[in-house]
């Protein structure tokens, strides 16, 4: 009976046998075991699914070609799926489904994070052909593709990836892309041939059309390794699950050392550009700033960090970026970070530097109004802390998205701040319809441009505080700490646990 | 020789070119800067390189996505 068990767990083991494992090595890319084990905490993985086959082929389908289980990230269990490219292309069929439905249940019900590692060809052929392939094998879970947020999911795409590989993918929180992976509905191949011309996989899905146009990447990894390792970075900001306050850190040694300089990080003539991230950096703990979709929608820089210990979202506009103009690339980003931070509890920051809106005939055909107030929405539906700093500029309906007025639990401004609806110069313009240099602009000017600095708005308390550069730090870890949530333990209400996982 | 095809992210208008045809320029450096929304907003480089030339003049008009300058590596 034992030799039974023992060559059963080998061959189930082997995966797609020695001559596939090979050549992934050659390649420099994991298998799916390896993946699993650099993913874990050493020796914590516990297999559920490894006997799994398809009946039809139960010699070469090992674990059914996707390896499912539980294990530790940093002490704390979570669920995990790695698909097996090696075994049938890891493609998607009864056994395996069964098996990531339980690793989602128990994941649910338990509170733990899940984790996807999605490399598949998609829908295993020819299973699931014809009406009684698409009856059996799909459709049987209604529960299968709804996301309420109750635990964090974290994704990797880590080589060929279609059909429910891409679609757990989206449905994350947290998705990296490592470079020559494609994420895609299906492979090129068939995209080639249903619409008659040539199709390039990587153009098609891949790293950098998702870092840089769908969004659908928080971000890029070089190896296999790095992106596992940015998965147990990401979880480490957020709780088990949604009725847990995220976990606390040691402050780190250095945190605020740049405070005392933090000023220069602003350009003193208020035309010039400057890198918010730099800001960021200085203001959080030493080394916690973690940047998601850092190369899309530029111009409004969005992460997790900590600030005394604890974990913060930030969201700051980015003015080395179009000046720091919102488009709709960033009304999404923004929106789809502050459904994340409230859904698990994470207090929102918001640095405030921006023109206003992207405006013209592209932004309202890419639907501005709707994404704006899509994000506008997000942020008035948060229901964690949220503390706004301006910077330096605000302006129009941006400052509301920002944070301005009720938006924000506590507004507060520097010195340099300035709050208006428009630029001096271009109301000028719309009402006096003058421009710079005619008779009687420089009176008009003087008229538009006297209000903007932060003083009137502190007089009527619509800025709770103004504070200088340098207290900034201090300042955001004291309110953090008044605003705590104690009546419901750190625990948000959730109102937009059920919003979709991309926009 | 690979050319890299260094474009402008916003429009506006070329307000001061910063870099020289034959310098040498690292990722993240401002190759020249943009003039646009009352904002000196730089074109930054990507990839390292050297500059082979610029496909603008300073004061030029440029357009959003318009390849200002090309290098090579």
């Amino acid at each position: 009976m034992s030799s039974t068990f023992d060559a059963r767990k080998t061959k189930a083991l082997a995966m797609g046998g020695p001559e596939k494992l090979a050549r992934r090595k050659a390649a420099g890319v994991l298998n799916a075991r390896e993946r699993v084990e650099k993913l874990l905490d050493p020796g914590s993985f516990i297999e559920s699914g490894l006997f799994g086959a398809s009946l039809a082929d139960p010699d070469k389908s090992a674990a059914d070609g996707k390896i499912a289980g539980f294990g530790r990230i940093d002490g704390r269990e979570c669920a995990v799926v790695a698909n097996d490219f090696t075994v049938m292309g890891a493609s998607s069929a009864g056994t395996n489904g069964r098996k990531i439905g339980h690793m989602k249940r128990v994941a649910t019900s338990r509170g733990l994070p899940m984790v996807f590692l999605g490399e598949s060809s998609g829908a295993r052929m020819p299973d699931h052909m014809g009406a009684r392939g698409m009856a059996t094998l799909l459709g049987n879970d209604g529960t299968q593709y709804i996301r309420m947020r109750e635990t964090p999911w974290a994704s990797a795409t880590l080589g060929l990836s279609y059909g429910s590989s891409s679609w757990y993918s989206v449905l994350s929180d947290f998705n990296v892309v490592r470079k020559g992976a494609v994420l895609a509905v299906s492979s090129a191949q068939l995209a080639s041939l249903a619409i008659k011309e040539n199709v390039d996989p990587e153009e098609m899905g891949g790293w950098q059309v998702h870092a840089e146009v769908t969004g659908f990447a928080d971000a890029v990894a070089e190896t296999d390794e790095e992106a596992l390792e940015l998965i147990r970075t990401f979880l480490s900001y957020l709780p088990s699950h949604h009725n847990q306050a995220p976990p606390e850190r040691p402050v780190p040694a250095g945190s605020g050392a740049q405070m005392a300089d933090i000023a220069k990080l602003l350009p003193e003539k208020r035309t010039q550009v400057y890198d918010v991230r730099r800001i960021v950096r200085a203001i959080v703990d030493e080394g916690s700033f973690f940047e998601v979709k850092a190369r899309f929608g530029k111009v409004l820089t969005t992460g997790l960090a900590r600030l005394g210990g604890r974990t913060v979202g930030i969201l700051a506009n980015n003015p080395l970026f179009r000046g720091g103009a919102m488009d709709t690339d960033a009304c999404e980003k923004g929106a789809s970070f502050l459904v994340l931070c409230d859904s698990f509890n994470i207090p929102v920051v918001l640095l405030v530097d921006t023109p206003g809106f992207s405006i013209g005939i592209e932004a309202e055909r890419k639907r501005a109004p709707g994404k704006i107030m899509n994000f506008m929405q997000a942020l008035q539906l948060c229901t964690v802390p949220k503390l706004s700093v301006i910077l330096r500029k605000t302006y129009g309906q941006a400052y509301l998205n920002m944070g301005g007025g009720r938006n924000s639990d506590e507004v507060a401004a520097w010195p340099t701040a300035e709050v208006s609806f428009m630029d001096p110069t271009f109301a000028v313009k719309i009402v006096h319809g003058l421009e710079p240099g005619q008779p009687g602009f420089d009176g008009a000017f003087a008229e538009m441009s006297r209000d903007s600095e932060p003083w009137d708005a502190a007089a009527v308390f619509a800025v709770q505080s103004i504070v200088q550069p340098h207290e900034t730090r201090d300042y955001l870890i004291r309110m953090l700490e008044v605003h705590r949530q104690r009546l419901s333990g750190g625990i948000g209400q959730h109102l937009m646990r059920a919003w979709p996982t991309s926009f | 020789m690979a050319a890299i095809q260094v474009k402008a992210e916003v429009a506006g208008s070329v307000w001061q070119i910063t870099t020289k045809v034959g310098q040498t320029v690292e990722a993240g450096d401002t190759l020249m800067i943009i003039e646009s929304m009352k904002m000196e907003i730089p074109v930054i480089t990507e990839h390292g390189g050297t500059i082979d030339k610029f496909m603008v003049d300073e004061k030029a008009a440029i357009s959003e996505g318009q390849v200002v300058a090309v290098l090579s590596r």
